[in-house]
């Protein structure tokens, strides 16, 4: 057991070796399962064509740069001078659909709203914009509905001051309704002089709107929103408050608590001295997201979603930096881990000594008051026995008051750990960052009550525009099977192996060889290629002589292909297995070429893509227009006329509502090329076939990487450096989810009991 | 001869098609010469001129000496063009020589005409008796939504609400070539259909005069009559008011459908006046009238574009016409519609939909480039490019099984004579496939006889 702690409490053990003969589709819902509802949306989409030609329009309607329609939907004109704040308007209050370049869409939907309250927007705000927006007459099912989901979002709010709980609300007719709760009467403090009456502590807060949405109302006369308001509060027993919030929850009293944290009038928990460094300039979005964030003077709990490669570290550490009180910050794997710490010292003036990082060999024990401490969420969810010295650690994480709970890629950990983590740790403030934050699953639920509504959401076309992640040329090069391929293809017998098949497919071997040979001898590139399949991995990277990495490669291994892959100019192609799609940072490739992939995931797509989304270059040539106006790309190549069209328009959903096209390539490799490639004659490409038909069955599917999730293989990784889950971590503990939905079936949360599901969203899911 | 086949695209081109005797007679009028003469291309225009005062006949070739030798090519349109519309005529004395001479009715009328200035045979109407008319904006918006209810009502009779008062078996005379139904199915839009929808409406407007036309003698009118007074029409001022009375019989049942179209608006006194003893009526010409006559490229609007469509294959129609809407989901999946916003998304089911219409992916484009929005209009390309491709890909999918006629033989009497067969057909190149075990081979049509030969031979 030495140095057996952490993640080993797992799921059972995957049953997925012991039953080879599942098809593929089946496996592919155990990762990715943001998949699981499309076509249950495509088929909604179907029924609701709509007619709303008989909504009024205004007559400067031109002037106006929306509609919205009654069943929620919002169509925005980009090119309308009012784009800039109605963007900020629509992206706090509606969920983005898709966002290209001359006309968004937008969903109004109970959590969107709900997130609009948490930061301040009240109903009639809403409203009274949304109608200034608007080119017709607000339909009266969407004022309806405004009301409807706002009438009990954001109502009261848990405020920590001085160390004291008190909850808030403008309004007391609310605050004696939730103490006609008996959990909740009993859970007051009451003043001395006044016992039992119901009356509450009155003051004044600064105008919610003072500094958060100045940009928005901008030249709409909405005073009223910035007046000073009155809040009415009553304090709590500090000890009964998770109680208070539990009744508080959408299944019990239905006014779900805003947590906000006073931390410049925290006078308990000691400051930490860090400040942000000169050089550390925040771009506007990042700005903006971090004033959605500190809105009023406090520290709201929330979520920031920006794009991989737009810089999200720089918002924690800004947001850390603000609050200047003890940090946890939670990563999802070792590498990470040491990627958050670097980020720390990077931007911040923080002391070597106040910055420590927990993982399973580097239990490094912190010192002084205040902190940051930089884990993995196994660590601190981990409930098995620990070694000595991580039992320290982990009691010094319980007991401490953590000013900032930051949670890094927080669409990949599952709820039930999210759970356990932020009940093992008390924050005052919780920020959750991602990319790609995919909606309408179960899981943004629980995100949203957990840690928080979205606080932000930049666009991925406007940070293209302005130069700040990389002008991506997207290319779906389709590759015609050959004849004897599709011939055994085709056969039932071979079922199994259609993987396989389409993966070796000769002409993509080719198409794949001539791009690495175009991109490394005409342009200079850096390549990643990825296989999630492995023996099409293997072929091609032995078949190329190129270096490959997947879950068996060492660590020791890794380390050095990925360090020739940066220094060295004669190493410019790796293959990577599907442990590359998350976290591995390899700011020097720019180019993606991708031969088998995981059926439809629109994550795992998008997750790719960010791995070349960082910038490169200098900032005016990325511009449009600049002389490097696409310097990255990102190939899919597809056998045609196999399963993997299909999955492939399925997986290019995300980008594609994000505003980037995927242009069709049909003629590569070009002609002349032809008998320079590899697997150029018949027998060749029959020998290829043989190979791939005699493949063993643990070669043929996608890569499970069972160090993740089995106990044992995990501890094994963890002697050799402790990042075997490093390099794949997200992916094994989003199948933990599924498994223990199967394993413990009713303690578990799924499915849920559509009874249980707030009223809102039951109506929604009818 | 007219060397040009003549396919009737304009009113001229109808005229033209005319037989001769008819076209004679339309000469009587003096604004029909007028008309006919505007029309013509410039070089036949200037010959008309030169030829109004000659009234002998001059040589073919004389006349071709009259341009250099390069321009023999416009030459010849300009002489055929005259002699499709019996401007010209042709003689040919006894050495068989042509030579050309202008049509005399035609002559006498333009040089009347030329001195005394033609007259229309009916007067405006004082404003003094009409009191308001329609402004020229309200005349354009109602022969547009006129024109458009008609044409709602051509493609989907079922789903118009305010139809137009034409029987259903004059409608049925439009829809030919249009729609094309099979047998218990509803009617749908045939490829030349989607064509005409996609036509700007003076081709459409022609198409539609063109049928009418030419179903007049099914309805017992002298389709002549109906020409002239859709020339004279042309004529007449746009937005003035013109007496119903002054109207025969014919004219006067021509001029309700006309209304029907949107050509022709018409008014009835408000206030019948006692002393007038009978109420008045008129008609007002709009523009899709004064335009009849005008050639089609003259009158090519730019109408303003109003499609958007975006790298994810969402469609963005600015407008309000249901028009627009019905031709839109002819290959897209109508999603939305707001008061003067239509959202679709062009998918392969829906395109899908559109191919086994007959429509091609090239007419689907070049209309979402035609009708860009001026937003999007500028941008090259004006539709994103992964969106054309990914039609013309779609199109090209389905198009990938090639025919081929051929012949199977069967039922070899030995293995041997089915492989010489075999060896025969594949040295010729015309084995098409070949299967030993149950001794069947496919060879291409054209090589059956050598074949059939090829085996007799054999046996």
């Amino acid at each position: 057991m030495a140095g057996g702690d952490g993640d080993r409490a797992r799921a059972p053990k995957r049953h997925k070796s012991s039953a080879p003969s599942r098809s593929i589709d089946e496996t592919a819902e155990l990762d990715y399962t943001d998949d699981v509802d499309d076509d249950v949306r495509d088929a909604d989409r179907e029924v609701k064509k709509r007619d709303f030609t008989k909504l009024e329009l205004k007559p400067d309607h031109a002037n106006r740069p929306l509609w919205a329609c009654a069943d929620g939907r919002i169509f925005l004109e980009t090119f309308s001078p009012l784009y800039k704040q109605a963007y900020d308007f629509l992206i706090a209050i509606a969920e983005p659909v898709c966002r290209p370049e001359s006309m968004h869409e937008y969903n109004l939907t109970p959590h969107s709203l709900y997130a609009a309250v948490s930061v301040g927007l009240e109903t009639s705000t809403i409203i009274s914009v949304m109608s200034k927006l608007s080119k017709t007459k607000l339909p009266r099912e969407i004022i309806d509905f405004i009301h409807a989901s706002t009438a009990n979002y954001g109502k009261v709010k848990l405020v920590l001051k001085k160390n004291r709980y008190f909850v808030e609300s403008p309004f007391p007719e609310v605050l004696k309704t939730l103490l006609k709760d008996d959990i909740i009467c009993r859970a007051r403090i009451s003043p001395e002089d006044s016992v039992g009456a119901p009356s509450f502590t009155i003051s004044k807060t600064a105008g919610e709107m003072a500094s958060g949405h100045e940009d928005l109302l901008d030249g709409m006369e909405l005073a009223a929103a910035t007046e000073d308001k009155e809040t009415h509060s009553f304090e709590i027993d500090p000890s009964q408050v998770e109680n208070v919030k539990q009744r508080c929850l959408p299944n019990a009293l239905n006014f779900p608590m805003l947590e906000e944290y006073d931390f410049r009038n925290d006078t308990v928990n000691p400051d930490l001295e860090m400040e942000l460094k000169p050089q550390a300039r925040p771009r506007p979005y990042q700005e903006k997201s971090l004033s959605k964030m500190f809105g009023n003077g406090r520290a709201r709990s929330g979520i920031i979603v920006l794009p991989c490669g737009a810089g999200k570290s720089l918002v924690g550490v800004s947001a850390a930096c603000r609050i200047k009180k003890s940090c946890l910050c939670l990563a999802t794997n070792a590498v990470s881990v040491d990627q958050w710490a670097f980020q720390f010292k990077l931007w911040s003036t923080i002391k070597d000594e106040h910055i420590s990082r927990f993982t399973s060999d580097n239990k490094e024990k912190f010192r002084g008051m205040a902190g940051v401490v930089v884990t993995t969420y196994n660590m601190v969810a981990f409930g098995g026995k620990r070694s000595e010295d991580s039992e320290k650690i982990i009691e010094e994480i319980r007991n401490r008051e953590w000013g900032l709970l930051l949670m890094d890629e927080v669409h990949v950990v599952p709820a039930h750990m999210f759970r356990k983590v932020i009940s093992i740790t008390k924050s005052h403030c919780k920020l959750g960052l991602t990319a790609t934050l995919v909606r309408e699953d179960e899981r943004i639920t629980d995100l949203n009550f957990l840690i928080g509504p979205k606080l932000y959401e930049a666009n991925w076309l406007d940070l293209v525009k302005g130069g700040f992640i990389a002008n991506v040329q997207c290319a779906e090069v389709w590759c015609p099977m050959t004849k004897e391929f599709f011939a055994e293809y085709l056969k039932k017998e071979n079922s199994k192996k259609k993987q396989v098949l389409y993966a070796m497919n000769p002409n993509k071997f080719r198409a794949c060889e001539f791009l690495i040979r175009f991109h490394e001898q005409q342009r200079g590139d850096k390549i990643i290629v990825f296989a999630d399949n492995l023996f099409a991995l293997t072929s091609y990277a032995m078949k190329l002589r190129k270096p490959m990495i997947y879950g068996s490669t060492s660590h020791v291994e890794r380390t050095r292909i990925l360090h020739q892959f940066k220094n060295s100019s004669d190493v410019n192609t790796i293959f990577l297995s599907k442990v590359g799609d998350n976290s591995i940072d390899i700011p020097e490739a720019n180019v993606i070429i991708q031969i088998s992939s995981h059926a439809g995931s629109r994550r795992q797509e998008a997750q790719r893509l960010g791995r070349i989304l960082r910038a490169k270059g200098k900032h005016q040539d990325r511009m449009a227009g600049g002389k490097e106006e696409y310097n990255a790309f990102f190939y899919s190549l597809v056998s045609t006329d196999t399963q993997e069209m299909y999955y492939s328009t399925k997986r290019q959903q995300f980008l594609i509502d994000q505003g980037y096209s995927f242009k069709v390539i049909t003629s590569l490799p070009p002609p002349e090329e032809l008998p320079n490639l590899k697997y150029y004659t018949l027998n060749d490409q029959l020998e290829l076939l043989a190979q791939s038909l005699s493949a063993r069955d643990d070669m043929i599917g996608i890569e499970h990487l069972e160090e993740d999730s089995d106990g044992k293989a995990l501890m094994k990784a963890r002697r050799s450096a402790g990042s075997m889950s490093a390099f794949s971590g997200s992916g094994g503990m989003v199948y933990m989810e599924y498994s223990t939905g199967k394993g413990k079936a009713g303690a578990s949360k799924k499915p849920k009991d559509p009874s249980k599901r707030h009223y809102l969203f039951k109506k929604r899911y009818q | 001869m007219p060397q040009v086949m003549v396919v009737a695209r304009n009113f001229m081109d109808m005229v033209a098609a005319l037989p001769a005797a008819k076209l004679d007679m339309l000469y009587d009028s003096a604004f029909i010469c007028e008309a006919v003469l505007r029309s013509l291309p410039p070089l036949a225009k200037k010959y008309a001129l030169q030829m109004l005062y000659v009234s002998a006949p001059v040589a073919a070739a004389a006349m071709e000496e009259w341009v250099l030798d390069e321009y023999a090519a416009k030459h010849r349109v300009a002489i055929d063009r005259l002699l499709q519309l019996r401007v010209f005529v042709e003689v040919r004395d006894r050495r068989k020589e042509v030579s050309y001479k202008m049509n005399q009715k035609f002559q006498g009328n333009m040089q009347k005409y030329l001195v005394d200035g033609g007259s229309l045979p009916r007067e405006p109407i004082p404003s003094s008796v009409t009191a308001r008319l329609p402004t020229l904006a309200e005349l354009e918006s109602f022969a547009l939504e006129q024109w458009e209810c008609f044409l709602l009502q051509l493609i989907n009779s079922s789903q118009v609400e305010r139809g137009t008062s034409f029987s259903s078996s004059m409608m049925r005379t439009f829809q030919r070539g249009l729609l094309s139904s099979r047998d218990g199915e509803a009617p749908r839009l045939t490829e030349n259909g989607f064509q005409f929808l996609l036509m700007e409406t003076n081709a459409q407007l022609w198409y539609i005069m063109r049928e009418y036309i030419s179903s007049a003698e099914e309805r017992g009118v002298d389709p002549t009559e109906l020409i002239s007074f859709l020339l004279e029409l042309s004529f007449h001022t746009l937005g003035e008011a013109y007496s119903l009375n002054t109207l025969t019989d014919v004219q006067r049942n021509a001029i309700r459908d006309l209304a029907e179209l949107g050509l022709v608006k018409l008014q009835q006194m408000s206030r019948v006046k006692p002393w007038q003893g009978r109420k008045d009526s008129w008609f007002i010409p709009t523009k899709l009238a004064t335009n009849l006559s005008a050639s089609l490229s003259d009158s090519s609007s730019n109408k303003e574009g109003f499609v958007v469509v975006e790298t994810n294959f969402r469609m963005y129609a600015y407008s309000t016409s249901r028009l627009h809407c019905e031709i839109l989901r002819l290959f897209s999946r109508v999603e939305y519609q707001l008061p003067n916003l239509i959202v679709g998304s062009i998918t392969k089911e829906s395109l899908y939909g559109a191919f086994e219409n007959g429509i091609t992916a090239e007419q689907i484009i070049s209309f979402l480039q035609q009708n860009a929005h001026p937003r999007v209009a500028d941008k090259i390309p004006a539709v994103p490019e992964n969106v054309t491709d990914q039609i013309r890909l779609w199109e090209t999918d389905r198009n990938r099984v090639d025919m081929t006629l051929s012949h199977l033989y069967e039922d070899f009497p030995s293995k041997d004579m089915f492989d010489q067969c075999c060896d025969y057909a594949r040295d010729h190149g015309c084995l098409l496939w070949e299967d030993a075990k149950k001794m069947r081979l496919i060879v291409r049509v054209e090589f059956h006889s050598e074949m059939r030969e090829f085996l007799r031979r054999l046996r």
